[in-house]
Parts: C-alpha cells; structure tokens; sequence
C-alpha cells in the first residue's frame, strides 16, 4: 500500500468508536498536561524525574489524540505514540514497584496508571487497536479500488 | 461553596452520561434537551473554575493544589468539546463519547471534592 493522497481519506480515524477513543485520548491528555505543567513551575525539584516524565507522557498524549482525530498520515505517527505510551508504562509501572525511591511523587505511569484508574495501560492497547483496523480498512478499500481494473484478488476476501 | 456546587456538577454529570447512554441504545441522536443538560453542567462548572480559583489558597499540600487547579481548567473543556464532536458525528457512538466525557467530568469532580473536603 502506497502514500498515495487519495488513500489519505479513507484512512481518517475520526467516525465510529474511534470518536470515543478521542474524547478518552483527549481529557487524559489535558489531565496530564495541565497537572505536570504546575508540577514543573512551582515544585519541580521535589522529583524531577516524575515530573519530567509526567510531562513527556502528557507530550506523547496530546500527540496520540491528535493522530487519532487527524487520521490519514498521522496514523503512523499514532503507532509510534501509541507504543511509546505502552512500553512507558509498563517499564515506569515494573519501575515504581521495583525502586520506589526514584519516583517520590506520582507519575501518569506509576503502578501502571493506578491513579487514573488503569486507563493509561488500557488505552495504548486500544490506540493501537483502533489504528490497525483503520490501517485494514483502508488496504481493503485500496484493493477494492484497483481490484477492477487489475482482475485481483476478490476485494470482499479481504472485507 | 464549592462542595455543593460540586456535588451538583457530579449528580447532574452521572444524569448527563446515563441519558447518553440511553440515547445510544435507543440509537437517537443528539437533541436539544440532551445540549439543555450539558450547557447547564458546563455552566456549573464554570462557576465552579471561578469559585475554585478563588479558595484555592486554603489548600496547602502543593501536589494536591496541583491536582486541583488542573482538573479545575480542565472540567470546562471537557463538555464543550464533547458536545462539538456529538453534533458532528452522526451516529450512535457520537452518544458514546458523551457518556464517556460525562463521566470523565463525574469523576474528575468527585476528586475535586476529595481535596476540597480535605481543607474546606
């Protein structure tokens, strides 16, 4: 499948439950965002690990909640957030039950997102879900175009 | 002051999201007496933003003040922007992502409440 502009419609993420996935991505990333930007300018160096964490998870959300409502080319990005997210957590949650010393305060991602109610673990997966389905929809729908024309495979094989 | 004013936004948020999932199974959309309810939660939280900002000196734990002054900007967006997006999706997950910003607003309140309760 290639980058050409016209696929780039049928890859938007925006519509259907990925709409959700938006509302979710977006008021975790505005949490974050807004809770470690007052960490940072008023007691930053009380932990500044966590809070320099904190505040590249909240960079990273931001990012993913945009690929999620953009879709087209951003869905790549997404993938790449989407990860980052996941291995964050999961390194940061073995992280903070491992060496507790290190993280004074709370991170978005310690003890894999117990504080926000395990969202941060649960919605990388779904990110990446979501941007896999987005990803099958659009190859479908290119085969489908240029099935026609090039007596391929059957495109409702691939539906 | 704030607490009960808070206590309402978290009552009125769990009515919004229960009536957005309704109207998800019924696979109605948006109308007006849904926008009705969320225009009053948003103005409940508004009120709160202002009244919040105003007693916020009486917290004194940084990482809770931090906490409460971010979730309090945050509440107001949530419902505007869930709103936006509900009007512009038709279909029923439109209801869905409703819901789940009422509830984000139901919760990110009721922690409000928690740190409020604690020094109020």
């Amino acid at each position: 499948m290639g980058d050409a502009p016209d696929t780039a419609d049928s890859r938007r993420a925006l519509g259907g439950p990925g709409i959700v996935l938006v509302v979710v991505y977006a008021v975790l990333a505005l949490a974050a965002t807004g809770r470690s930007i007052l960490q940072i300018t008023s007691y930053f160096e009380q932990a500044p690990l966590a809070y320099l964490l904190s505040a590249f998870a909240a960079v990273v959300y931001l990012l993913a909640t945009w690929c999620l409502a953009r879709g087209g080319r951003w869905v790549r990005v997404g993938v790449v957030a989407c990860t980052i997210e996941l291995v964050g957590v999961l390194v940061v949650g073995t992280a903070s039950y491992l060496v507790p010393d290190a993280f004074p305060d709370q991170t978005v991602w310690s003890h894999f997102g117990q504080g926000y109610g395990y969202v941060p673990l649960v919605l990388p997966v779904l990110g990446l879900l979501w941007f896999r389905r987005v990803d099958r929809l659009a190859a479908a729908t290119e085969a489908r175009a240029s099935g026609s024309t090039l007596g391929g495979v059957d495109p409702s094989a691939l539906g | 002051m704030i607490a009960p004013l808070t206590y309402a936004v978290v009552g009125l948020a769990i009515v919004l999201c229960a009536a957005a999932v309704y109207y998800a199974v019924r696979d109605k959309l948006v109308d007006d007496r849904l926008l009705a309810v969320a225009a009053l939660l948003e103005l409940g939280l508004l009120v709160q933003l202002v009244t919040g900002l105003l007693g916020m000196g009486r917290i004194e734990d940084p990482t809770e003040k931090a906490t409460f002054v971010a979730y309090l900007v945050t509440l107001p967006v949530i419902p505007v922007g869930a709103a936006l997006l509900t009007i512009k999706e038709k279909s029923r997950w439109a209801m869905g992502s409703l819901a789940v910003g009422a509830f984000a607003v139901a919760v990110m309140a009721a922690r409000l409440l928690q740190i409020w309760n604690l020094y109020g």
